[in-house]
């Protein structure tokens, strides 16, 4: 009997001390979950149709500031883990409010993702259908893995690599970098019409490329590759101002 | 026998044609009966006559009157539009009717087409003319799409149209100067660079250059507007080079290309 009870306060205590660092939202009427941090931020699929964030292991709340709420930028701390949730329409909007911890946040698959890091924060995003915008607007890098949808990424000073499962979708998939690498990877099936640019940087691909012809000549500079692969298809435009373009088969 | 005239067996008898016993008995009846005698003396005149009678040849004279008459008679016929040539004239009236109305169905036809086929142009005409409505307002509602890539997408319609009227670079130039997404920034001023020389899209460049904070783009504009000799870009230009928060490369860019501009 003891021994049960025991077992039992382990459990709430465990429960509560999970539910600290853990939040739940439904996200019924959601089309869009956008997040923001400074910090690094990853973003994974599960089953359940709502949004689960899973803050820092290191969280703990300082006993000066115990009873107190956490102000941030963007609103105040309504989640217990550092985060500020609001509904804006069909928007969910997510903003980390700390400033150098991470967090992990769990969707479900489907789910239409814009993730945005403003200062040092990585951004990785991992197993999505549905269409994702990432965009880096400092010193954060992007790796988003295992996608299918539409991507829209752009960084400033990190670089970008984006790993494709099937490409199917009609909408234009666009990768920017100022001074990062674009490093994609997708199958060697994808029909698509490519347009690969670098200004400082270089373009290698393992694709062959047929490059557009004007008036019977070919395209020589290496600034800028239009080509169609696999009779063209999706819109896929790669480009870096000053980083190279890694353009790869799967 | 005197009853008994033989006035049938005369013309016989003077043809010699009877056979002997009736020629006996007329010699006897006609030896004895006066009338019959007096019958005989005339048929025997009118035979006479008939064997005196000589045809009358019409003369030559007579001949060339006659044909001369005909020839008038046939001259003053022709006058009056003979029937032979009338039911020539017909014919060859309701072959020209046919013909006419030949004619009249392949001209009618001939119009009938020309003027379907216009009606068809027009109609291709209009139908271009929706298409392009149409593509409009997919692009214009497009870029007004909450997901940046449908935006993109949207954007990227540009290269359906030859000559974009304002309205459509207006939308591109609100999503250069107005879209929180870096990615169809950088798309509209790609699509907006291909009509650098309209006026409207050089004052979008110059108010954009003071606004953009991505490298990427602000990179872009300065290059084009560097490329169209904008002097009204000058100002933005030094700006930046004022700017804390202006990438080093842009700066160098900017130092690099300001002389250019005479």
């Amino acid at each position: 009997m003891k021994k049960m009870t025991l077992l039992f306060t382990a459990l709430i205590l465990s429960a509560m001390a999970h539910a600290q660092n853990d939040y739940t939202k439904s996200l019924n009427g959601i089309e869009w979950v956008k997040i923001e941090s400074k910090a690094d931020i990853v973003v994974r699929t599960y089953t359940s149709n709502e949004i689960l964030i899973k803050a820092g292991d290191r969280h703990e709340v300082s006993e000066r500031a115990k009873g107190l709420r956490l102000v941030g930028e963007g609103g105040n701390d309504n989640t217990e883990v550092g985060f500020y949730v609001v509904q804006d329409g069909n928007t969910l909007i997510v903003k980390n409010l700390r400033k150098s911890e991470g967090a992990e946040i769990f969707l479900p698959k489907n789910q239409n993702v814009a993730v945005k890091s403003t200062w040092n924060g990585n951004i990785e995003i991992n197993g999505f259908a549905g269409e994702i915008e990432a965009d880096a607007q400092l010193n954060g890098s992007i790796e988003i893995l295992d996608v299918n949808g539409p991507v829209t990424a752009n960084t400033l000073n990190g670089e970008v690599t984006v790993e494709f499962g099937a490409v199917k979708q009609s909408s234009p998939i666009s990768i920017y970098s100022t001074n990062g690498a674009v490093d994609v990877t997708m199958p060697g099936n994808t029909p698509a019409d490519l347009s690969l640019s670098s200004v400082n940087g270089d373009i290698y691909t393992n694709f062959d490329l047929k490059r557009e012809e004007k008036d019977g000549l070919k395209s020589v500079s290496g600034r800028k590759v239009n080509a169609a692969i696999n009779n063209g298809g999706v819109n896929i435009s790669l480009k870096s101002t000053n980083g190279n373009i890694y353009l790869r088969k799967q | 026998m005197k009853n008994n005239h033989i006035s049938d067996l005369i013309p016989a008898y003077l043809d010699g044609t009877l056979d002997k016993n009736t020629q006996k008995k007329a010699e006897e009846h006609l030896s004895q009966c006066p009338d019959c005698q007096k019958e005989l003396e005339e048929m025997k005149t009118l035979f006479k006559a008939f064997e005196d009678d000589v045809p009358h040849v019409p003369t030559n004279r007579l001949r060339n009157k006659f044909e001369e008459a005909l020839e008038a008679e046939k001259e003053s016929l022709g006058k009056m539009v003979p029937l032979v040539p009338k039911k020539k004239s017909n014919w060859a009236t309701n072959l020209l009717k046919v013909a006419a109305s030949i004619a009249l169905l392949v001209a009618s036809f001939q119009m009938g087409s020309l003027f379907q086929q216009r009606k068809v142009d027009g109609d291709m005409a209009i139908l271009k003319d929706e298409t392009l409505q149409m593509k409009q307002t997919a692009m214009l509602s497009l870029m007004e799409n909450q997901s940046a890539s449908k935006r993109i997408q949207g954007v990227n319609y540009i290269e359906e149209f030859e000559h974009p009227d304002e309205a459509i670079i207006q939308a591109l130039a609100n999503r250069l100067i107005h879209d929180e997404n870096d990615n169809v920034r950088l798309t509209a001023f790609e699509a907006l660079s291909k009509f650098s020389a309209s006026d409207t899209v050089k004052n979008v460049f110059i108010e954009a250059l003071g606004k953009e904070k991505n490298p990427s783009i602000q990179i872009g504009i300065i290059e084009m507007l560097v490329q169209i000799q904008e002097k009204k870009a000058i100002a933005p230009m030094k700006k930046l080079l004022e700017q804390e928060d202006t990438q080093p490369f842009i700066k160098e860019q900017i130092k690099a290309v300001l002389p250019k501009i005479t």
